[in-house]
């Protein structure tokens, strides 16, 4: 792998990003400067409350845009938070270490909420989000004792940064601008790191990128609970700005939706589309708010509602779309830099000899319901070996793969995997399986859509490399390898089903398994791409990966099996070397009928 | 025993409120496959249009049923062609709901701009007035909502299964490609069933506006309940969402007496994610709950 060149533009990271950079410092800069400068109550309000929602809205973000989860209920945490630091405030505390505790409340109580509700999609995550805010807003009217009730809780006035709560204006604007830039950072930093690119593509496909080795419960309750924690640090701060703290305020689902809505607005997913989102309508409900006053009552959640429906109808990618659109095209010029060298001619290592078993299954049993599709399979991979299964459609083929790879646990019977190490482990989830070394295709491609090719080989690439850098360089060469450098900057989206194909296992051979499980690689290839899909094949088992692959295409299955295993209707059939089993009569029945069979008797 | 009863009764007219209102929402779901978070709006909408209505001619609520029932199809109609239909093949599943929640956001707003946020009591007219039935009382107008949620349910029903369009809409919910190969104009049967279901919550407007005061407010309080209901009967599920009234409306009775009256709804939104997690096709479900 090493003798495959990268051209040096594609190494260093591209110099716009500077631009953007300087961009962004230069607009945080303006929202602490202008109202330290012009000094005026009103511009300070409305500074501060662009501080408050910009980080409120990437706070939500990180689940609702990079996460995918849609919540609903996300003042939860922010009334945590200014509860947690205003009961405290009495005792002598600090609302600083409030701030603390109350993140860390909120986080748990995330991962409570998010245990049992990611399994739900869309519209019902929303809603369960929606009723886990309910019950614990109802609660908290309903235990006066604790939170004041209906009456709610007046923050006792001690001035001072202890307490932070202030005569002047200028400190909180500082706190608030300071979560700003907190929030910010800390979405920045997921967004460019693995665990951001995990989340998208548990987002964008989840057994994909469980397939590639997350664990995508794992990914998403820490999303919740980062999202979390940053939610309550900003409610705590409000609830001291406010001074005075009530559970219909607090736990309100106008103030939940509204900050949603900022997100989707400024374009989800994105690091700053939050940012801008809020930046276009506080301002705007803000002055409006001034020029009217009480009469407008309800003219800014009009206006955020209309801004949000336009949005979707007219923006889909928020006003993030807007930039990212520009840079797409921007990018589409490097392309020129001609690509490197694909598959090395002559430099064919030999092939070592087979080694002990690597993958073992022995006895899987699956039914569904009353129709048996897996009936006391056993099979043995050794090290280096490549085996192919074939049977006609319906034969149980995938639905073997997936208990191969743990997406479906057997109801009877054993997978084992052998370790580098050496040693046998059963796992049980398929990021386990990943993780023991077992990389898979889908026979239906799994691309993560909205990521471009490259961000698709690095899923795969960062299981081996967790570092993001490294990463894109593995996902460089693969890309190089598998004849995608030329689309690398592509969305996945806009491949053709060949380039797909390839892109499935560029990103499962960037995970450097040690097994392979590929599924029909080469249906609805052509003639020259089977012959490539071929070579490549060749070249990754004389890396000494082990593979098993499903294929209609006899003439790959000949060329490469060293044992061919025939399925039907969830037996083994046959099993043996590929000129055999070919000839196989019970094979010949399987695949062609009893009256090929007669006819042509073998 | 008499208390026990009573608060049964009660229940179940409770129920008949929540199924007017949740008939539609289970419709548009089953059909579009969207959760219509403004559902609870529209109900906010005709309860408007009824005080209007009502303060400025002088007639009894009943009376303008047909107008403001009309008045919801068009609304449902409009809403249908001009903000969701363009979202129909957006990539992005959530976008409907995005739409649907902006839409929510604005019309709550768009009322508390045009009214404020003050009660709007629509006249009686009789219809709080209650009837004795041996030592326990219901109102009136509660069982007028109880009489019309099965009529509403069980026209709706005889309308899907025995009309052309009917067997449209259920073949569009089924597969809407193989549909739209079969000739069926798929845009069209989505406008009709929005403008069905927008309809059907105009209905229950017109019978709430005499019992509830209206407020920006009113459909979020009322729609919570109404999506509680409707997940509980199974989304799409028309008998569903009748059942489903039925039983929250007795939770709720029950539960606001013996347990306490500010947690009876912990009690129902605990009853609603329960079933999600645990059931979430509901109890008539389509099988959709999880995806």
């Amino acid at each position: 792998m090493s003798d495959v060149t990268i051209p040096a533009t594609a190494r260093a990271a591209p110099r716009r990003i500077d631009a953007g950079v300087i961009a962004v410092i230069a607009l945080l800069a303006l929202i602490l400067l202008v109202p330290l400068l012009v000094g005026d109550d009103f511009v300070f309000h409305v500074f501060i409350t662009i501080c408050l929602y910009g980080a409120l809205a990437t706070a939500w973000n990180i689940v609702g845009g990079f996460a995918g989860q849609l919540s609903l209920g996300h003042a939860i945490f922010y009334g945590i938070g200014a509860y947690t630091a205003a009961l405290l405030v009495p005792l002598g505390i600090s609302p600083w270490i409030g701030m603390v505790a109350g993140a860390a409340v909120s986080a748990l109580v995330g991962v409570g909420i998010g245990l049992p509700c990611f399994r739900l999609r869309g519209p019902f995550f929303a809603l369960a989000t929606i009723a886990f805010l309910q019950v614990i807003r109802l609660l908290a009217l309903h235990f006066t004792g604790f939170t004041g009730g209906a009456v709610g809780l007046m923050v006792p006035l001690q001035t001072g940064w202890q307490w932070m709560i202030f005569f002047e204006r200028w400190p909180s604007l500082l706190i608030a601008f300071g979560l700003l830039g907190l929030t910010l950072a800390v979405a920045a930093y997921i967004r460019h790191s693995r665990f951001g690119y995990y989340l998208v593509a548990t987002r964008e496909r989840e057994p994909a990128a469980a397939a590639a080795g997350v664990n995508t419960l794992r990914v998403r309750l820490a999303a919740v609970a980062v999202s979390a924690a940053l939610t309550s640090t900003v409610g705590t701060f409000h609830g001291m700005y406010l001074t005075f703290i009530e559970p219909e305020a607090m736990f309100s689902l106008a103030f939940s939706v509204q900050i949603a809505m900022f997100a989707l607005i400024g374009g989800i997913g994105t690091v700053l589309g939050p940012l801008f989102g809020t930046l276009l309508v506080v301002p705007l409900t803000e002055l409006a708010r001034g020029w009217l006053g009480a009469s407008a009552l309800g003219l800014h959640g009009f206006v955020y509602g209309s801004v949000l429906v336009l949005i979707v109808l007219f923006l889909p990618d928020g006003l993030a779309g807007l930039f990212r659109r520009r840079t797409a095209t921007d990018t589409s010029d490097v392309e020129a830099s001609a690509p490197a060298a694909t598959v090395p001619a002559e430099a064919k290592p030999a092939r070592p000899p087979l080694g002990e078993p690597i993958l073992v299954a022995e006895h899987l049993n699956h039914r569904f319901g009353g129709l048996a599709v897996t009936t006391d399979v056993s099979l043995s991979l050794r090290r280096g070996e490549v085996l192919g299964i074939i049977g006609p459609n319906g034969a149980g083929k995938t639905t073997l793969f997936n208990q191969l790879s743990g997406f479906l646990a057997p109801q009877s019977g054993v997978v084992r995997v052998r370790l580098a190490e050496g040693g046998l482990v059963t796992p049980t989830t398929p990021h386990g399986f990943a993780h023991a070394g077992v990389g898979r295709t889908f026979q239906i491609v799994q691309p993560f859509a909205a990521m471009t090719v490259l961000e698709n080989i690095m899923i795969g690439a960062f299981h081996r490399h967790p570092g993001r850098a490294e990463a894109r360089e593995k996902a460089l060469e693969t890309a190089a390898r598998m004849g995608l450098w030329p689309q690398r900057e592509v969305e996945a989206r806009s491949l053709t089903i060949g380039g797909l194909k390839r892109l499935e296992i560029a990103r499962v051979m960037a995970m450097e398994p040690r097994i392979l499980l590929l599924d029909e690689v080469m249906a609805g290839l052509n003639q020259t791409d089977v012959r490539r899909a071929i070579r490549l094949i060749e070249q990754i088992r004389d890396e000494g990966v082990s593979v098993v692959a499903i294929e209609h295409v006899m003439q790959a299955i000949m060329a490469l099996s060293d044992r061919v295993i025939v399925l039907n209707s969830g037996r083994v059939i046959a099993e043996g070397q590929p000129q055999e089993v070919v000839r196989d009569p019970t094979v010949i029945e399987a695949y062609l009928g009893k009256d090929f069979a007669h006819a042509h008797p073998a | 025993m008499d208390t026990f009863v009573q608060l049964v009764l009660n229940g179940l007219m409770l129920g008949g409120l929540f199924a007017i209102i949740s008939v539609g929402l289970t419709l548009i779901f089953g059909i579009i496959r969207l959760v219509n978070f403004a559902h609870g709006e529209l109900l906010m909408v005709g309860m408007y249009l009824t005080w209007i209505g009502t303060t400025q001619l002088g007639v009894h609520p009943y009376v303008l049923a047909p107008a403001v029932v009309l008045v919801l199809f068009v609304v449902g109609l409009l809403i249908q062609r001009f903000i969701l239909q363009p979202l129909l093949e957006a990539r992005d599943a959530h976008v409907q709901i995005f739409a649907t929640v902006g839409l929510s956001t604005a019309l709550i707003n768009l009322a508390l701009l045009v009214f404020g946020a003050d009660l709007y009591a629509t006249p009686s007219s009789g219809v709080r007035d209650s009837i004795a039935i041996g030592p326990y009382r219901i109102l009136v107008g509660q069982l007028v909502m109880f009489v019309c949620g099965i009529a509403v349910v069980a026209a709706l029903h005889l309308f899907m299964e025995r009309s052309y369009l009917g067997r449209a809409i259920r073949a569009t919910a089924q597969h809407r490609a193989a549909a739209q190969l079969m000739g069926v104009d798929v845009k069209r049967i989505y406008m009709v069933t929005f403008g069905i279901g927008a309809a059907c919550v105009g209905l229950a407007a017109v019978l709430v506006a005499p019992i509830y005061p209206a407020s920006p407010t009113v459909g979020t309080y009322f729609v919570l309940t109404a999506f509680v209901v409707v997940v509980l009967g199974g989304m799409g599920s028309l008998h569903g969402a009748f059942i489903g009234a039925l039983i929250i409306g007795l939770v709720d009775s029950l539960s606001g007496f013996y347990i306490a009256p500010d947690l009876k709804e912990v009690v129902i939104f605990g009853l609603f994610i329960g079933i999600l997690l645990l059931r979430p096709t509901g109890l008539f479900g389509l099988g959709r709950g999880s995806e």
